[in-house]
């Protein structure tokens, strides 16, 4: 290899090198500031391929993309000065690089310092004038919208920061008045259990008594048309033998008592004390009598 | 690498970035013939710089061939290599979203695709794949009321360029947005329309809430569908609500109890009606029937008694009389002036009365059998028999 050659493969080597140092990139995920000797002559550089000169400029990167804050649940009163739990998380955003650079120096942690307390006071204002009844319900949004506006601005001056949303996540009661609540919905459910046990009892009353009900008048007008039955049987034989025997009334009574006569002394035992001289011994001691 | 950067960057980035403008005018089906056009491009560059091998051999080239031809190839098989790793397929289920020197130029659909490798990036997502991200918690009612609620939130990545650039970690924003939702929607609603026929509603409502948050946060992503899986009271007053449902359940059995008697007792209430009914009307028959009977029999009988009354009337008056006296036991007294120092004696007379037993009462204690009846009867003759015998003696 002659010299030229050398030459040559050292001049690429210092173009590689000062290329590295002078070309760099800006993803599209990225902000990003150029600084010349700590200030700041590009506020917002675009994605894509750039050139500095080394040493002189600096390139400071911020992540770009919509960012969470999920900060520690904190303790917040209502109006009615009760206690409550509340988690939220804030999304936010780089919008102005220079100014976020400026406060933060692109620092998250730093940008999170300066970001929470604020949303801390505004939620802690927000839910001072609202019950806990209207936080936990209706007026959850309504709560957020308010307090991204009455921040946003003041973000976007002094941070850089676009507000996106602020959302609570969690709002619960404190241990204490959570025991309370649930001693509060067992003896609801109490209650209720009382309430249908009993009813059930009730109908089962009702059921009962309406059968029994129904049995009686069944069987009473079963009585009724028995009886009825009965009757027209009775008044039809009375009509019957009446027809029959009123032929000849006087042989009826003749005929009738003979047959009384034979059903009275049917049984054995009867004791019959008579004297001689009746109808029935005529003969007995007089044979030859003729009528 | 620090090697082809310049060289990237320098004279041979002009023949690929034209490609890759067309490319990017959307013909994304042309990855295998841009290559080849590419490569080609090159082929016929090299040719014009090292020498022109095709046409016939000028005066030129000789000089340079030995020491720039070897740089040369070196060249070219680097070259072939770096455009080799720029070669790559996106399968069916994936979307590719390329960054050129870090700038946001499209993104590539299923098939085969080259991107000059160091200068596009290609990150590959998988926007047909449903992934779950599954949450439990305890949260507060409108009613101020505690439930426990599970749901699972299935979710595809719809919007690749979204997904990768404008969010750190969609799946813990999705996870934070799903939680605010849901409690959010469960503060709104009250605790037994929860834990009874508003569960679908509740899905579809933090189904749709969701969606929104994702929309303002940009993630990309799509909310398929949110499924309540449970939802239950808390465990520190489950067995009240358990007992709740029991309640219910008692109430219906008691209930049940009590239709079981009635249906027990109704139909019995009509089968005795019913015999109480055919027992009278048996009754009515029986009687009429009777009373027919005897009719027809006196009738009959009176009719023979008009021929011949003296006579039947004497007939009968003794059948009968002869019935009644063959029955029973009888005292003929016989006295005249009133001999009333007569001794009859009754308790003797009586004590006959008290029968062994009781023949027309039926049910009632032990039945004789008929060789008792017989021994009886036997007995009873006897005794009578000896009785006419001395009273006979009496009277004569």
């Amino acid at each position: 290899m002659s010299g030229k050659s050398m030459a040559g493969v050292v001049v690429a080597l210092l173009l590689v090198v000062l290329a590295s140092n002078s070309l760099y990139i800006i993803k599209e995920t990225d902000r990003a500031v150029l600084l010349k000797f700590g200030e700041i002559v590009n506020p917002n550089i675009q994605p894509g391929l750039h050139v500095k000169f080394p040493i002189i400029n600096k390139v400071r990167k911020f992540d770009g993309r919509v960012l969470t804050l999920d900060a520690q649940p904190q303790s917040y009163l209502t109006v009615e000065k009760k206690r409550l739990v509340v988690d939220s998380f804030i999304k936010w955003r780089v919008i102005d690089p220079q100014t976020y650079y400026t406060a933060t120096s692109g620092d998250q942690f730093r940008a999170a310092e300066r970001l929470f307390p604020s949303v801390d006071a505004g939620l802690r204002a927000q839910f001072g004038e609202r019950t806990l009844t209207e936080v936990v319900s209706g007026e959850r949004d309504q709560l957020m919208v308010e307090l991204t506006d009455s921040l946003s601005q003041t973000t976007r001056d002094e941070l850089g920061i676009e507000l996106i949303d602020i959302r609570v996540k969690k709002i619960d009661l404190p241990q204490e008045v959570s025991n309370s609540v649930y001693d509060r919905m067992r003896t609801e459910r109490e209650r209720e259990a009382r309430e249908l046990r009993s009813r059930g009892q009730e109908l089962a009353e009702g059921i009962r008594a309406d059968a029994d009900r129904q049995k009686t008048v069944i069987e009473a007008g079963a009585y009724r048309d028995a009886q009825e039955l009965r009757g027209e049987g009775d008044a039809e034989s009375a009509g019957i033998y009446a027809s029959a025997y009123s032929r000849d009334p006087e042989f009826y009574s003749f005929y009738r008592s003979l047959n009384a006569y034979k059903e009275a002394f049917n049984q054995q035992g009867d004791v019959m004390i008579l004297e001689p001289d009746s109808e029935f011994f005529r003969y007995l001691n007089q044979p030859n009598l003729q009528q | 690498m620090a090697w082809n950067e310049p060289g990237g960057n320098g004279n041979n980035q002009d023949p690929w970035n034209s490609g890759g403008k067309r490319n990017g005018g959307g013909n994304n089906d042309q990855g295998p013939p841009d290559l080849d056009e590419a490569l080609q491009k090159l082929q016929e560059k090299l040719n014009g710089i090292f020498g022109k091998s095709n046409k016939s051999g000028g005066s030129g080239g000789k000089s340079a061939a030995p020491s720039g031809g070897l740089f040369g190839i070196l060249i070219v098989i680097l070259l072939l290599g770096w455009a080799g790793f720029g070669v790559y397929t996106v399968d069916q289920q994936q979307r590719g979203v390329v960054l050129t020197l870090g700038k946001y130029s499209e993104t590539v659909m299923p098939g085969l695709h080259w991107n000059p490798p160091l200068i596009d990036q290609v990150t590959q997502v998988n926007v047909t794949r449903v992934n779950a991200y599954d949450h439990r918690s305890l949260m507060l009612t409108e009613d101020e009321n505690i439930v426990d609620v599970s749901i699972t939130v299935q979710y595809v990545i719809s919007d690749p360029k979204n997904y990768l650039l404008k969010v750190r970690d969609p799946e813990a924003s999705l996870a934070n947005a799903a939680e605010s939702a849901l409690r959010h929607i469960v503060g709104g609603s009250e605790m037994d329309s929860i834990l009874t026929e508003g569960r679908e509603i509740l899905g579809t409502d933090v189904k749709a809430r969701l969606q929104q948050y994702m929309e303002d946060y940009q993630t990309g992503l799509r909310i398929s569908q949110v499924n309540i899986k449970e939802v239950k009271a808390p465990s520190q007053v489950q067995d009240a609500f358990d007992d709740v449902i029991k309640a219910r359940e008692d109430e219906q059995r008691v209930m049940n109890e009590a239709e079981s008697y009635r249906n027990g007792i109704i139909p019995e209430a009509r089968g005795i009606a019913q015999r109480m009914k055919e027992e009278a009307s048996a009754y009515r028959e029986q009687v009429v029937a009777q009373a027919q009977g005897d009719a027809q029999r006196f009738e009959a009988l009176l009719g023979e008694y008009l021929k011949a009354p003296g006579v039947t009337r004497e007939r009968l008056y003794l059948d009968a009389m002869e019935t009644v006296m063959s029955n029973n036991s009888k005292v003929l007294v016989d006295v005249e002036g009133g001999n009333n120092m007569m001794y009859l004696p009754l308790d003797k007379l009586a004590e006959r009365r008290q029968a062994p037993v009781d023949f027309n009462r039926s049910g009632s204690g032990a039945r004789l059998s008929n060789d008792n009846i017989r021994d009886i009867t036997d007995q009873v003759i006897e005794q009578l028999r000896q009785r006419q015998q001395t009273t006979r003696r009496e009277t004569r």
